[in-house]
């Protein structure tokens, strides 16, 4: 079975209908590709997914869990996180503070307002332990939003990992950034495909041929191929709409 | 990571306590017992903009609707002494609970909105029950609602006026401060922060910022009626004007002035606003165009309000 099902989802603003009735299946340990023009429906998607919009129909389960119902934070506790295509990082607080709201997400009722939470002390191990990951403990006492901003992005992915996430939605992870800073998050995707499966939204189609196991291609918002890389890339449809400059090139 | 706190600011607020516990004691030496009354009223004052600071200033909810539950508060002592209720902590207590439950029904109506829109709607309910308190004929409607006889605060206590009102009103004020002290760094305090900061992405972390802003911002209500219920102690009058928009926009420049999200932001901005108001009163009808004047200044010359001037005076914007 999938770890992942959407099945039949629907939006539409307006007249505008944004996203046509896509299905996606994300296997266990897979990295699942959504790719597409620009408008093609795929942030809407992600947004649909993560809980941010709500659905006009379909249905969503994540390891045999119902999401379609669940607000966002309660999809976060069964597994399912995201990162954001524009950085969300608290850019006035230091990395290592980043992370630990993030991990005391996690760890329990926020609602606990006697106790001073510095005593959480293995909060402190968990949120170090994020920022190795990521690579980031180098600069634990940094204000996030001073950091370069490859590491803002690598700070998000962390965030994201808080959640010990079944599935990570990771939307345009590579926007903006130099080859250098591209080739640190590619590595770190790769790193990351043992602990979770990664539905990976992306422009930069390098990246994509070399991280993705499958690839589905939206198109104003309706799916128009999914399949393998090799199958995706020889898709005549695919091509034309998508692909064509840059096959031709 | 929190930086130790200097001795200076360990000492200081115990110093202050101590200093205000004695005033009363002192003030009739001096001459000035008119001023325990002043300070009194001044304590209660802080007590409404810690609650609007709370939301605001660690939640970043721009209510304009706190007076609104100063009133309920005041109200509802007024209710209890009508039917002849005359314990002072029971009738604080229900006060409390009833502006709560006001809060409550409130804010799941006006928290599915933000920013200026969360502004309007709580004036707006705020002005509802200001339009409440005047057409309430059996408790004076416009006139206003006298207390005659003061509350009782029991345990050998006595009579919940002069200064032992000032003393319970100093020493719930100094629980608050305490206790909000506590909450900035508990697991709440942090998510409220984070919430003001960055909602989207606190939901995408996983928490429910829906029911974390609800509860601030009911407990802030609370205490807002809280405030209410000593202010009806304290002017042995309530009226509806306690609930005109104008004071809750009070409560907003005294939160901004003091520090938003500050410790000392409203502790310092109502006593720089009420001792602002009180000496310009002194020497001019027109004390509103210098106070103005003042105000300006202040804000340019503090941004952050006096209490970031006090608390990190390196920290830059």
């Amino acid at each position: 079975m999938s770890l992942f099902v959407a099945e039949d989802l629907f939006k539409h603003f307006g007249g505008l209908v944004a996203v046509d009735h896509v299905s996606l299946a994300v296997e266990p340990g897979e990295v699942h590709a959504l790719i597409g023009p620009n408008g093609a429906g795929k942030t809407t998607l992600v947004n649909l997914i993560s809980g941010l919009l709500p659905l006009d129909a379909g249905r969503l389960t994540l390891d045999g869990v119902e999401l379609t119902a669940l607000p966002p934070h309660r999809r976060v506790r069964h597994g399912l996180a995201r990162c954001f295509q524009i950085t969300s990082v608290f850019g006035q607080d230091p990395v290592f503070d980043n992370l630990l709201l993030a991990v005391q997400a996690q760890a329990g009722s926020s609602f606990r307002c006697l106790r001073r939470r510095a005593t959480e002390s293995a909060w402190h191990d968990r949120a170090l332990a994020l920022a190795r990951t990521v690579g980031l403990d180098e600069v634990l006492d940094r204000a996030a939003g001073a950091l370069p901003h490859g590491a803002q992005r690598q700070l998000d992915v962390a965030l994201a990992l808080a959640a010990r996430p079944k599935l990570l939605l990771l939307d345009e992870p590579l926007a903006g950034m130099g080859p250098e800073e591209s080739a640190q998050m590619v590595a770190l995707i790769q790193r990351l495909r043992t602990e979770t499966a990664i539905l990976l939204i992306e422009h930069d189609m390098d990246a994509v041929f070399q991280l993705a196991d499958r690839i589905s291609v939206l198109d104003y918002g309706r799916l128009l191929a999914s399949g393998d890389v090799a199958y995706i890339r020889d898709h005549p449809e695919v091509q034309a709409v998508y692909l064509g400059a840059e096959a031709a090139a | 990571m929190t930086p130790t706190p200097s001795r200076t600011a360990r000492v200081f607020p115990w110093a202050l306590l101590a200093a205000l516990a004695l005033f009363p004691l002192l003030a009739p030496i001096f001459g000035l017992d008119y001023y325990v009354g002043f300070v009194r009223h001044g304590l209660i004052v802080t007590i409404a903009a810690t609650s609007l600071n709370f939301i605001l200033g660690y939640g970043g909810m721009a209510a304009l609707g706190q007076a609104g539950f100063i009133g309920v508060g005041a109200y509802t002592v007024v209710a209890l002494v009508e039917a002849g209720f005359t314990s002072a902590w029971g009738a604080w207590a229900a006060a409390f609970g009833v502006s709560a439950a006001v809060a409550a029904a409130i804010g799941v109506v006006s928290l599915r909105t933000r920013g200026v829109y969360f502004l309007m709607i709580t004036l707006a309910f705020a002005a509802m029950l200001h339009h409440l308190g005047v057409s309430l004929r059996i408790w004076g409607g416009d006139d206003g609602y006298g207390l005659y006889a003061p509350l009782d605060l029991g345990m050998g206590l006595g009579d919940a006026q002069g200064r032992t009102l000032y003393w319970v009103v100093l020493a719930l004020a100094a629980l608050l401060f305490a206790f909000l002290n506590r909450v900035a760094v508990s697991r709440f305090g942090y998510a409220l922060r984070g919430i003001r900061d960055n909602e989207t992405c606190m939901e995408a972390l996983g928490y429910p910022v829906q029911w974390i802003k609800f509860a601030a911002f009911v407990a802030a209500g609370a205490v807002a009626g809280l405030a209410g219920a000593l202010l009806a102690c304290h002017n042995r009058f309530v009226s509806p004007s306690l609930m005109h928009w104008t004071e809750s926009a009070t409560l907003l420049v005294i939160v901004v002035i003091g520090g938003l999200g500050r410790r000392w932001g409203a502790p310092l901005g109502a006593a720089v606003w009420l001792t602002l108001t009180e000496t310009l009163k002194l020497y001019t009808e027109y004390w509103r165009w210098p106070l103005g004047l003042l105000l300006i200044l202040i804000v340019f010359l503090a941004p952050r309000g006096l209490a970031a001037l006090v608390e990190d005076p390196g920290e830059t914007a």
